[in-house]
């Protein structure tokens, strides 16, 4: 997507100004503890993203990019603390400049702003794993396989599919129960139907049987078939339309009542005792319960977050996708819980169910006493039916089931104590009445059949339309879950593929068959890895912490190359490999070279000579290596560099600091002599803890490149080439003239004493030395290319030359 | 959006396309709700489950 061109930070976290160019080159910044390495690092992160991770995740609370981004001096003046980034956008191949203010930081000025600069930037700024430290390199292998799976879901963007997926399902729970009621209500009115026409079966024949038999009563013309137009009761006007006064309909109403409520529905008991079980599990374990309880709030809080304030407590996340994952790594620690409510949840439904028919046969048997005129049970049996349909909808949340637990125990329906006495008083009561005349049966029968033949049609069109969608609903899950699970297997087997090169690559030398094994199951990853062929172990088990810190990496760049593929063109590496060993340094810098060469990473380290590694093995270059050498609150990172410390070192001096101005300029032969001593092929004293003084460099140095200039005046003479003989014989006079202002030899007497004796030197005693240090220094560059003289080939040197060739000597003597 | 996702939702929308029990109407919903990039709500996966075939009548 991107590349690095250049840099400028103003006030940013502890860098009060600098400017780097990063030339699209791999990029290394070296420099101790408190040098502002990881400035640089979350300067260019916030300029992409707007966000700066150190100031995020875990241990962070209270810190906020308004207050602590901008550097502690500069917090009251948020306008001042500015990063702009020079890019170079690869997807186009066209630069484009960002510049992003800790003041505004959704809203960086873009230049230029073409739709595709727009979009493209749009998409890194969407995308802060860009970023690793070693922080983060944590959260892939020593963390709980849930928490990986959520850690590794996260850096891909999966968390977006898991919503879907949980959002689909709970689509087509919703469905499959309406489609459940929809089926019941639907047996109900067919149940209705069958009990008034008095048959056994609901078939056409047996049912137009019935209805004929009336017809002809009423002298009306028989039926021949039954259409989904076809009306019962046709041919009867509206005055013979009687509602309700059926005898033996309202006899079979109240028997269906009374044995409906006399012989418990077994499978609505059945649910009804797993609803107890469940909530006597829930009560005797608190914890259990609780996460239960809280678990509808976070649902709803998931539902409802659209903005980056939680709409539960109003608390400010990052980003809306942070208060998301927020909320589902709540969700997902409490599987227990989630298992109880689908329990509850669906026994709740069943009963439910059954509640709904229970009342729907009360007020049937209402109807029936109301139109018989038998008015006594009415107020009792609205109350119960009333009761029934008020239990039914508490069942629709967990908090309703559990709140219902005693009455789920000790018999849902709740039948009114005196119930069963008083409706065998109305039935004799009906009973008593005289038998209605053929004809007022007949019309009656023919209404009510009408009534709840059209009722009966109404719930099948409603079963059929549910029935669709719970179908449609089911196959949309299915196919969902499908695809995924099988996207995320390949995922996460290419992931395991790459992964396992990579640390091959980086290990080869001792685990040249290592292998990796990535186990997706609901909801976690597991992440196992080949121990010696002894076997798959966590990496915590029996790997070092330095290897760990090598698979982090290796599993990080798996995981990006996974999300990116060829787009992944710039990474920030925050001192990632500090606990691996210099052979496995090597090995990693190959492993970038050649299984990322297109890609630029900004790498931060603290070691020296990890730095230098990096540029021995072409890593990076001259060019693209940063050293700090030390920081202040005043001042930011103090930059290692050969241009800019003379100003330094001046500027020092004009305010008096000899002791600054000499302590840069130490620090700065030491940088210099480090880089000419390995250019030079200088021979220097092994230390074995690497920490080279100025008085072990630079007299060797000195040494080494008197005797190259001797070795070049020879060679140029055997070779009868005089003029080259000439240059080759003033160079190597101007550069004794140059080490003798500089006394070095005088001073490598006591090598303890003669670089610090400077700072007790006055202003005017101390300018003739950096006068004299900085002219020595030239004779070891070219005034055209500026770049230091090096000796090629290192190992048996024939040139001593400059990058650009202006500066050429001959070191082989010709053969005689 | 990002690459996975975008390969998860057209494999998912062309095996949806070649299943009866979801008509065209359902299919050109689902195809909003999943390729917006912005989150889909239960209500709405809930309200294209009950299109009827042909449409809703406006």
């Amino acid at each position: 997507m991107i590349k690095l061109e250049s840099v400028h930070i103003e006030e940013m976290r502890g860098i009060r100004k600098l400017d780097t160019d990063f030339h699209k080159l791999t990029f290394a910044i070296c420099g101790p503890n408190g040098s502002g390495k990881s400035g640089v690092i979350d300067a260019i992160e916030f300029g992409l993203t707007g966000q700066i991770g150190r100031l995020m995740g875990a241990g962070t609370k209270g810190l906020t990019i308004g207050e602590h981004a901008p550097h502690v001096d500069m917090v009251k003046f948020p306008d001042a603390a500015l990063v702009r980034l020079g890019l170079y956008l690869t997807d186009i191949k066209q630069s484009a400049t960002l510049t992003r203010k800790v003041k505004a930081p959704s809203k960086p000025t873009i230049e230029p702003a073409t739709e595709d600069v727009l979009r493209i930037l749009s998409e890194v700024a969407e995308h802060p794993e860009i970023t690793l430290s070693r922080r983060e390199i944590l959260r892939f292998i020593l963390v709980e396989p849930s928490a990986r799976a959520e850690e590794i879901q996260s850096i891909l963007k999966l968390d977006q599919i898991g919503q879907t997926r949980s959002t689909l399902g709970s689509a087509n729970n919703k469905i499959q129960t309406a489609y459940r009621n929809a089926e019941a209500a639907s047996t109900t009115a067919k149940e209705a139907l069958q009990r008034h026409a008095q048959i056994t079966s609901l078939r056409a024949d047996e049912l137009l049987e019935a209805v004929n038999k009336r017809r002809q009563t009423l002298q009306l013309e028989a039926l021949d078939t039954l259409t989904p137009d076809t009306q019962l009761d046709s041919g009867l006007d509206a005055e013979k339309r009687l509602n309700g006064a059926n005898k033996k309909t309202s006899l079979k109403d109240l028997e269906s009542l009374l044995l409906e409520t006399q012989t418990p529905d077994e499978l609505a008991a059945a649910e009804a005792s797993k609803a107890v079980s469940i909530i006597e599990q829930l009560q005797s374990n608190p914890a259990l319960f609780a996460a239960l309880q809280r678990l509808s709030f976070l649902e709803r809080g998931l539902e409802l977050a659209d903005t980056p304030q939680c709409p539960l407590c109003d608390s400010s996340f990052d980003s809306v996708e942070a208060l998301a994952a927020h909320l589902r790594a709540k969700l997902e620690k409490s599987k227990d819980a989630q298992r109880a409510q689908r329990t509850l949840s669906e026994s709740g439904a069943a009963v439910g169910r059954a509640a709904v028919k229970l009342a729907t046969l009360v007020n049937t048997a209402l109807a029936s006493c109301d139109a018989q005129g038998e008015l006594a049970l009415i107020p009792s049996f609205n109350i119960w039916r009333d009761d029934l349909e008020s239990f039914r909808a508490s069942l629709s949340s967990v908090d309703g089931i559990v709140a219902a637990c005693t009455r789920l125990s000790q018999g849902w329906p709740s039948i009114p104590p005196t119930f069963h006495a008083e409706l065998k008083a109305v039935t004799a009561k009906i009973h008593a009445k005289p038998d209605q005349t053929a004809l007022f049966e007949a019309q009656t029968f023919l209404t009510i059949a009408q009534e709840r033949l059209t009722a009966y049609r109404e719930a099948m069109r409603r079963q059929k339309v549910a029935k669709a969608a719970a179908d449609a609903a089911k196959v949309s899950y299915d196919t969902y879950c499908a695809v995924t699970d099988e996207e995320l297997n390949n995922l996460y087997d290419e992931v395991q593929e790459d992964f396992s090169r990579f640390y091959r690559i980086v290990n080869g030398d001792d685990e040249g068959g290592f292998t990796a094994k990535l186990t997706p199951t609901e909801g976690k990853l597991g992440f196992d890895v080949n121990f010696y062929d002894r076997g798959l172990f966590p990496p915590a088990a029996y790997h070092s912490e330095g290897h760990q810190d090598g698979m982090g990496v290796c599993l990080y760049l798996a995981l990006m190359k996974r999300l990116f593929g060829e787009r992944f063109t710039f990474a920030l590496l925050d001192d990632v490999v500090m606990s691996v060993d210099v052979d496995h340094r090597h090995a990693f810098c190959k492993l970038l070279k050649t299984e990322f060469p297109d890609t630029q990473f900004v790498i931060t380290t603290h070691d020296r000579l990890w730095a230098e590694q990096m540029k021995a093995a072409g890593l990076v270059q001259g060019k693209s290596l940063l050293f700090f050498h030390s920081w202040s609150v005043d001042t930011g990172p103090m930059v290692e560099s050969n241009t800019e410390i003379w100003d330094e070192i001046e500027g020092a001096l004009e305010k008096g600091k000899v002791e600054v101005a000499s302590a840069a300029l130490r620090r700065h032969l030491e940088y210099v002599s480090r880089g000419l001593a390995n250019d030079l092929a200088a021979p220097i004293p092994f230390r074995a803890d690497g920490n080279y003084e100025l008085g072990d460099l630079l007299p060797n140095v000195l040494g080494k490149f008197k005797k190259l200039l001797g070795e070049a005046a020879n060679a140029a003479q055997s070779w009868g080439n005089a003029a080259q003989h000439q240059a080759v014989l003033a160079r190597r006079d101007e550069f004794a003239v140059r080490m003798a202002a500089t006394k070095v030899e005088e001073w490598a007497v006591n090598k303890a004493v003669h670089f610090n004796a400077w700072a007790n030197f006055g202003k005017k005693d101390f300018q003739p030395v950096v006068a004299a240090y900085k002219e020595l220094l030239e004779s070891f560059r070219c005034k055209g290319c500026d770049t230091w003289l090096h000796i090629t080939p290192r190992n048996n040197p024939e040139v001593l030359r400059c990058v650009c060739g202006a500066v050429s000597l001959t070191l082989r003597t010709k053969a005689k | 959006m990002a690459t996975l996702q975008q390969k998860i939702a057209d494999s998912f929308l062309t095996k949806l396309a070649r299943a009866p029990e979801v008509h065209s109407e359902m299919l050109t919903e689902l195809k909003e709700l999943v390729l917006s990039g912005k989150k889909p709500k239960v209500e709405d996966f809930v309200r294209v489950f009950n299109l009827p075939a042909g449409g809703e009548i406006k």
